[in-house]
């Protein structure tokens, strides 16, 4: 009887056990990896729709609005508060009102009935994050929200894996910087625009005249580590500030 | 009956046990003390019973089918896509509002007899979350009980009234006040003679002012009040002492000598918070403490009480031997009485002692507490009493009624029942209460609650009485509405109102006005009535808000003199003679659930009650003694099986006399006394909700206007069983030096109150784990339990250590048992309720637990079995120091932090549960199914602290030391550039504590409350001989006995 299989099929056996064995499961991982790791996963960097197009560039950098006219409390409370409706109102009551894309608000307002927004950065429910701590300790909104104040629609700054939170709680040195800075990124950006003074002189010195590298950083959203200088800074906050280094390593710290 | 078929308790057994021991033995129940083999078989797990599952039989092939598909598919639960979350910001905010951040606003708790207790109320984002007494305030001094800490739960309850119902039908506000409008208008006609309101007992003034007002437009109308477990014995005999229901205030501050008699006034009574507090205040021993500077308790009761547990000196009486010995103390102090009783030898000498006590100690430094449900003539007689030893002023002060309008509540109801029956009410509008379910039985109140033609019931809960009235309206509770109560001292507070009406809930105030004035809502009735009573600044209103208080409204002192004839009036003690099958009876409200109106709340249905640790049911407290001679059993396993037994009571009071049966499961409770059995009302409801109903017996079906507390009864058994859910034995820590007793005179020779040095160990066949000798301490040289290679703990000064090291310590002597540190922690920390069904297999969740051991010496057991030094141990997750729990963790899922915090994560517990089998204290609790989140009702939800992770199924858990508290401060003080100050940080367990029994702070800062504590003589660590390094520590219980009855307890 003639064989059925040809012997050249022993290679196909063999490569398909290299691919069935080796091959699929290691494509399998690293889709699967990639899935959670890139934007389509994490959303960091994709907008998302709102019922009310809100631009952070407008107000912010154009207009010159505070941060804290509409996210108030947020250096009091672990939560950075969304603005009331009310608040949007204390100007559009007066400019803008026939403005269609503004309807949503004045509805709410008419109606009483809170405008829903999509949420965009969440940690999850185990995970316990201040906001009025880390601002006060000069973690500006840009390290974690990325360049929220030229963002027309709001989008992820960082995937919020919990390496990346570590990096800071292990190191507080190479992150943190005098806690007027986190204000003073945004006046600064609206008066220098995105031009960068590279003569080294801090955010405090008002001779500047651009943004520092840090600011920079910051205001494109890229990741930055404080220079040597800058380091030494952070180091004489770390007891100011009365950071406890070993302690901000505790489970407990963000999860209870 | 045959002793054979049915083991009896053998007290030879328990004398033999014994014989071969030396010193002290501590036991938690009788199964304990007998050391029966079942008894081992049971206690060798953990949570014994955990194996049997109810209804779940799984063979192998079913088991491997299930555990293969549960694999398959365990993958997946990760795999979908989430919904989007939506994010919703106020319209209005509103104003000092900012999300994340607590306000605190104070209002007062209605509690025990209708009194208010002060509170804070912690709300987050507009939801109540939690209770705090209101440190202004007289009684509650910053503190509330277990009561008031799980008053919060009804507003959240699911199961509450919530709409307007008519005859069962759908109906609105609007319908009723046009109904009821119209009725009540025509009884003008009669100036209201068929009208009749029915109410608990007011101390509002807001609503005994509109109930004058109503009684002024209805000259003929009545106004009844009524309240079970009310105070009808002392103000009867207030009346008969004093002519006028003055209102007795015990001042505990200062009282070196206090005898109770059957009053339980560290737990059960309106003032028991204050009195609590200021009682343990005079007991809390230091270094250094001598006799005189500590008080002297003496306790004589036929319920076993907290109080007696705390108690120097107890003794144990039947309900009708309390007349003669309140007689005799009388006699003995010098108060002229008509007759002399006559008691039996060891009581004569108890009662000698006493009266000798009190007379000796400094005048007006004494006091004698009857309790609330004992006789009239008792109060009389301890009235009598005080006065003749100089307390009244000190010790005692009298003032005015606390009460609007004090009367004789069961005769008033009497009387509403008699005119219901004749036809003469027309209209009966019934204020909060349930009295269709908690009327006394010889009435027939409820058989004529269908008599009047217009009938309408107020209540949170659509109950009994509900079902007997046309009109049902939904209450508001008391975080709802608007209100005013008065205080145990007569201090007022204004209740406000911390969320509108979840339900469209009114008041009674609020009601009342919509039927009698131009309706007017709560804030202003309530406000206008007090700018009436002069409080018209601009400002005055928002200061009694502010404070919770209203200056200056505590009730006046009254000069009063007791009526001679009263004493001279008092009849002989009544004998009670018993034949072999009856048996005295009391009646209480149960300590969790009360007269039944918490009967849906289950935080307080799974708190187990003192001493027996009975959740979600009632039981007969019965003597092992008594329950000897009608040989009842006791079961090996205590929760499983209780055999029930029907009691009879014949009563006379109606015509013709009838008999009233109730079958109830028997507790065998050592402290019990002799031929009693104590009952419990609050069980057996019909219609409280999806928790309270048809669960326990119905003691109301025994309870009448007659005799309610105390009666004799025939007792029979019966052949029927039926499961308890009791905790007693889940998570023992298996015999051990766990308790430290002395007296004070042991204080002062040897501080540290440890076990005597006993050179030979006993032998393992005595049943009991060696004694562990040494003194333990926190030594370096013990051995480790783990290979230090492998695993490695800070050691002691360690500088991985970091700036705070959080401690604790618990004094033994302050707690008196009353459970507000469970609740107070199940608020805190979201800890769900499992029900009646999982605490039967040991799984109940709660973090805190409170120990129960009872004192024995091999040389008196029959005393010990009757009457008991009992002892309570809080025991919550001590935080070890080298934690068996940690290396053991094949996730590190419980690790240490750098402040010797021993933490838990749930998010990486993958339950194997190996943490909880290492724990030598039994302090972990595992989530075998997804208590939390149950029932996915949101309403249920809005009640969980937001600080706190709600744990799902499968994940461990444990105390934490409530680290979101500490957490929160942290970063309070951070922002302020500062360290965390002594005494800033409190845990919910200390925050609650009446007694200040719990002290949490940093040990690292030698000045520090708790530092300086952990120096104390008598303080030592549990189980510390395993070198564990527990954070939590104790300080031993010292008591102070009187020489002249040394020989009556172990000193």
């Amino acid at each position: 009887m003639a064989q059925i299989f040809h012997p050249t099929t022993n290679l196909l056996s063999r490569l398909s056990l290299l691919v069935f064995g080796v091959i699929g499961p290691a494509s399998t991982l690293l889709i699967g990896s990639a899935i959670t790791r890139f934007p389509f996963g994490t959303k960091v960097g994709v907008p998302l729709a709102q019922p009310v197009p809100f631009s952070h560039e407008h107000h912010n950098v154009e207009l010159g609005i505070d941060c804290r006219y509409c996210h108030g409390g947020v250096e009091k409370s672990p939560y950075s508060p969304l603005p009331a409706t009310e608040v949007c109102m204390s100007c559009h009551s007066q400019i803008w009102t026939d403005s269609p894309l503004l309807q949503p608000v004045r509805d709410s307002y008419t109606t009483n009935k809170p405008i829903l927004w999509n949420n965009v950065n969440n940690v999850p429910d185990f995970a316990y994050f201040p906001h009025n701590i880390h601002i006060n300790r000069g973690v500006s909104c840009n390290y974690c929200h990325g360049p929220v104040q030229k963002e027309m629609l709001v989008y992820k700054g960082q995937p919020f894996f919990m390496s990346w939170c570590l990096n800071c709680h292990r190191n507080p040195e190479k992150y943190i910087q005098p806690r007027e800075n986190v204000w003073k990124l945004y006046t600064d950006i609206q008066r220098y625009g995105y031009t960068v003074d590279a003569s080294g002189k801090p955010e405090s010195d008002p001779t500047r005249t651009g943004l520092t590298p840090r600011e920079k950083a910051l205001a494109e959203g890229e990741e930055y580590v404080n220079s040597a200088e800058e380091q030494k800074v952070a180091e004489e906050l770390i007891p100011q500030y009365k950071v406890k280094k070993k302690q901000l390593t505790d489970c407990w710290v963000c999860h209870r | 009956m045959d002793n054979k078929t049915n083991p009896t308790l053998d007290m030879e057994a328990v004398r033999a046990k014994l014989a071969g021991k030396r010193g002290k033995q501590y036991w938690r129940s009788l199964g304990d003390l007998l050391d029966t083999r079942e008894t081992q078989e049971f206690l060798a797990d953990e949570i014994p019973q955990t194996t049997r599952m109810a209804g779940l039989h799984v063979d192998r092939r079913r088991f491997l089918s299930l555990a293969g598909a549960s694999l398959a598919l365990a993958g997946l639960s990760g795999c979908r896509f989430k919904e989007q979350k939506k994010l919703v910001p106020y319209v209005h905010k509103p104003e000092e509002l900012i999300e994340g951040i607590p306000l605190f606003y104070a209002t007062a708790i209605p509690s025990i007899g209708g009194y208010g207790l002060g509170a804070l109320v912690t709300s987050r984002e507009g939801r109540p979350i939690k209770l705090e007494g209101n440190p202004d305030h007289p009684i509650s001094q910053g503190k509330l009980d277990a009561l008031g800490q799980a008053a919060l739960l009804p507003l959240y309850d699911p199961d509450r009234a919530q709409i307007v119902s008519n005859q069962g039908e759908i109906s609105s506000w609007h319908d009723f006040f046009g109904q009821a409008r119209g009725i009540i208008a025509a009884q003008k006609a009669t100036q209201g003679a068929g009208l009749r309101i029915l109410s608990e007992t007011i101390t509002s003034p807001t609503l005994a002012d509109l109930k004058a007002n109503l009684l002024k437009q209805f000259p003929q109308a009545k106004w009844v009040q009524y309240e079970p477990a009310g105070r009808d014995n002392v103000r009867t005999a207030a009346i008969t002492a004093f002519g006028s229901p003055v209102h007795t205030v015990y001042n505990f501050k200062g009282a070196a000598r206090v005898l109770s008699l059957d009053a339980d006034f560290l737990m059960s009574m309106p003032g028991s918070v204050r009195f609590s507090s200021d009682f343990i205040a005079g007991r809390k021993v230091r270094e250094g403490a001598k006799p005189e500077t500590v008080n002297r308790l003496y306790v004589v009761e036929s319920v076993p009480s907290v109080t007696g547990a705390i108690a120097d000196h107890k003794l144990t009486l039947r309900p009708s031997q309390l007349e003669a010995f309140a007689l005799a103390i009388a006699a003995g102090v010098g108060v002229t009485i008509p007759n002399a009783p006559t008691l039996d030898a060891a009581t004569k000498k108890f009662a000698d002692a006493v009266a000798a006590d009190l007379k000796s100690a400094a005048k007006g430094t004494s006091l004698v507490v009857p309790g609330d449900f004992v006789s009239p003539n008792i109060h009389i007689l301890a009235h009598a009493i005080n006065q003749q030893l100089g307390n009244v002023g000190t010790s005692v002060v009298y003032t005015e009624s606390v009460e609007a309008d004090p009367v004789t509540q069961f005769a008033d109801l009497a009387t509403l029942t008699q005119e219901m029956q004749a036809g003469k009410v027309e209209a009966l509008i019934v204020l909060g209460g349930n009295p269709a379910y908690t009327a006394p039985a010889n009435l027939g109140f409820k058989e004529q609650l269908r008599k009047p033609a217009f009938r309408v019931h107020l209540g949170l809960y659509e109950d009994e009485t509900s079902e007997l009235c046309q009109w049902h309206l939904p209450e508001a509770h008391f975080l709802e509405a608007w209100g005013d109560i008065r205080a145990y001292d007569g201090t007022a507070s204004i209740i406000q109102p911390i969320i509108s009406p979840l339900y469209d809930g009114k008041s009674a105030i609020e009601l009342l006005s919509g039927l009698i004035e131009v309706p007017r809502d709560g804030y202003t009735i309530v406000s206008d009535y007090w700018s009436r009573q002069g409080f018209t600044g601009p400002n005055d209103f928002n200061k009694m808000l502010h404070d919770g208080v209203v200056a200056n409204t505590a009730a006046k002192p009254k000069s009063v003199t007791l009526n001679p004839a009263a004493l001279t009036a008092l009849p002989p003690p009544a004998a009670v003679t018993l034949d072999n099958s009856s048996i005295e009876v009391t009646l209480r409200p149960d300590p969790n659930i009360w007269d039944g109106r918490h009967s849906n709340n289950g935080w307080l249905q799974e708190l187990p009650k003192p001493f027996v640790k009975l959740t979600w049911d009632n039981g007969a407290y019965i003597s092992p003694d008594t329950a000897a001679k009608f040989h009842l059993k006791i079961d090996k396993d205590y929760a499983d099986s209780a055999e029930i037994i029907e009691l009879t009571f014949k009563d006379n009071s109606v015509n013709p006399p009838v008999e009233r049966k109730e079958k109830v499961p028997v507790i065998i409770q050592p402290g019990v006394p002799e031929d009693t059995v104590n009952l419990f009302l609050g069980y057996g409801r019909t219609r409280a909700g999806s928790l309270g109903n048809d669960i326990g017996y119905n003691a109301y079906n025994l309870f009448t206007s007659n005799a309610p507390w105390q009666f004799t009864a025939a007792l029979a058994r019966t052949d029927s069983k039926y499961p308890l859910a009791v905790t007693t034995h889940h998570q023992t820590m298996e015999g051990r030096d766990i308790i430290r007793v002395g007296s004070i005179a042991q204080f002062q020779r040897k501080p540290s109150l440890a076990p005597e040095e006993n050179p030979t160990k006993s032998a393992p066949e005595n049943g009991a784990p060696p004694v562990e000798t040494k003194e333990a301490g926190l030594e370096e040289e013990q051995p480790n339990i783990y290979n230090a290679d492998e695993w490695k703990w800070p050691a002691e000064g360690d500088a991985t250590y970091g700036a705070y090291k959080w401690g604790m310590v618990v004094d033994l002597n302050s707690c008196v048992g009353c459970n507000a540190c469970m609740v107070a922690c199940q608020a805190e920390n979201n800890i769900p309720i499992v029900g009646k069904e999982q605490v039967l297999v040991g799984r109940h969740m709660n973090w805190i637990r409170i120990d129960t051991y009872y004192e024995t010496t091999a040389e008196s057991v029959d005393d010990y079995v009757k009457n008991p030094s009992t002892y309570f141990q809080p025991l919550m997750c001590v935080q070890c120091e080298q934690a068996p729990c940690e290396p053991v963790c094949p996730v590190a899922a419980t690790i240490h932090s750098s402040e010797g915090l021993n933490q838990m994560i749930y998010n990486r517990c993958i339950g194997t549960k190996y943490c909880s089998n290492n724990c030598p204290y039994k302090v972990r609790r595992f989530n075998f199914l997804n208590y939390a989140n149950h029932w996915d009702i949101a309403v249920v939800k809005m009640r969980n602290n937001p600080e706190v992770t709600v744990r799902g199924r499968g994940v461990m858990e444990k105390c934490s030391y409530c680290v979101q508290r500490i957490n929160s401060v942290r970063q309070k003080a951070k922002q302020q550039e500062r360290e965390i100050e002594d005494g800033e940080v409190t845990t919910a367990c200390q925050q609650t504590c009446p007694t200040g029994a719990i002290t949490f702070g940093n040990l690292n800062d030698k000045n520090s409350e708790v530092a300086k504590l952990k120096e104390q003589p008598h303080n030592y660590g549990l189980l510390a001989d395993l070198n564990t390094r527990p954070r939590t520590t104790y300080l031993g219980r010292v008591r102070n006995p009187n020489p002249d009855l040394e020989e009556h307890h172990v000193g």
